[in-house]
């Protein structure tokens, strides 16, 4: 920090516009980066699935599911460290919002994993399996990215899960193995144009 | 209106940074006193100097916490200090913008 030096007002407003996007750039979470992740992760592990699944590529399922995972576990670790690192420091309101956000993705999964135990034991076919795992965690996501954009005001979030939610009926709809293609294309790709649009709504000049 | 007119407290390179960055964040939030001094490159005792003065004027509060057994100090906007940043935003807005036209007088964000 500079010792006081006088300031005009063209000084002054320069001062706020760079130190806001230094704080910004600091603390804010970046659309760019989670919804880039995941999207590629969508991209590439839902493609990977409806290709073997669909007798396109020769491998076996559980590599394919293995790989699959990994890519989620993958975009999951970017999130984590993206999140520690931009809440950092930060005490307070926002924090507390952030940390109960964060068990209501926690817990929900909890019971996605407990329909899938549920399920098995009842003797339920892998077709079934695999369909109703598959939406019922679009369902946490495409409710919880709905219920995120709507706590934090967030219009492209609050977007991008009334789309997976589209998205998810219509994979339901179509069912497996084209079910996957629907959620590479549509899901993933949805993921990618938001961190398009987050890119762009970033670059905009702002006013004083 | 004068550049005189503009609020002392926050017209400083020093205050005016520490302003701005406990401003951007919201309404209830507060940043480690690390944080913050990470945020504005500069020195604690540096930093603690400006803290009192904007604290003094009650525009910022300094809560001392514990955090399991480290101690941390942490530093947030008060209503009064975000009103008068507020203030001082508006005013710069109109020294800068001509005031003949309208159009400029824009909303931040």
């Amino acid at each position: 920090m500079v010792e006081d030096t006088p300031l005009d007002p063209v000084a002054s407003a320069a001062l706020i516009a760079e130190q806001r996007a230094k704080v910004e750039a600091a603390v804010e979470v970046d659309g760019r980066i989670l919804f880039g992740a995941w999207g590629v992760a969508w991209l590439l592990g839902f493609g990977l699935l409806w290709a073997v699944n669909s007798g396109r590529l020769t491998m076996p399922d559980e590599a394919a599911f293995l790989a699959f995972t990994a890519l989620l576990v993958l975009a999951g670790a970017v999130t984590a460290w993206h999140l520690a690192v931009t809440g950092a420091g930060v005490r307070g309101a926002s924090a507390r919002q952030g940390a109960m956000y964060g068990w209501a993705w926690f817990r929900s999964f909890g019971v996605v994993f407990a329909l899938g135990v549920a399920l098995d034991r009842a003797g339920a076919t892998g077709e079934v399996m695999n369909l109703a795992m598959t939406v019922a965690s679009l369902l946490v996501i495409g409710a919880l990215y709905m219920a995120g954009g709507a706590i934090w005001e967030e219009r492209i979030q609050w977007a991008l899960g009334a789309w997976i939610c589209v998205s998810t009926i219509a994979a339901a709809l179509v069912g497996s193995p084209h079910m996957y293609l629907v959620m590479c294309i549509a899901g993933g790709g949805g993921m990618l144009a938001a961190a398009g649009v987050e890119a762009a709504r970033r670059g905009r000049p702002r006013v004083l | 209106m004068g550049e005189e007119a503009l609020d002392p407290v926050i017209h400083t390179q020093a205050r005016l940074r520490i302003m701005t960055t406990l401003t951007a964040l919201p309404d209830g939030d507060r940043l480690t006193f690390t944080k913050l001094q990470s945020l504005l490159d500069a020195s604690a005792g540096n930093l603690s100097t400006h803290l009192r003065r904007l604290e003094d004027a009650g525009y910022v509060q300094v809560v001392k916490t514990h955090q399991g057994r480290i101690p941390s100090t942490q530093v947030g906007a008060t209503r009064t200090g975000r009103r008068a940043f507020e203030d001082y935003v508006a005013q710069l807005r109109a020294l800068l913008a001509p005031p003949t036209d309208p159009t400029d007088a824009q909303e931040e964000r």
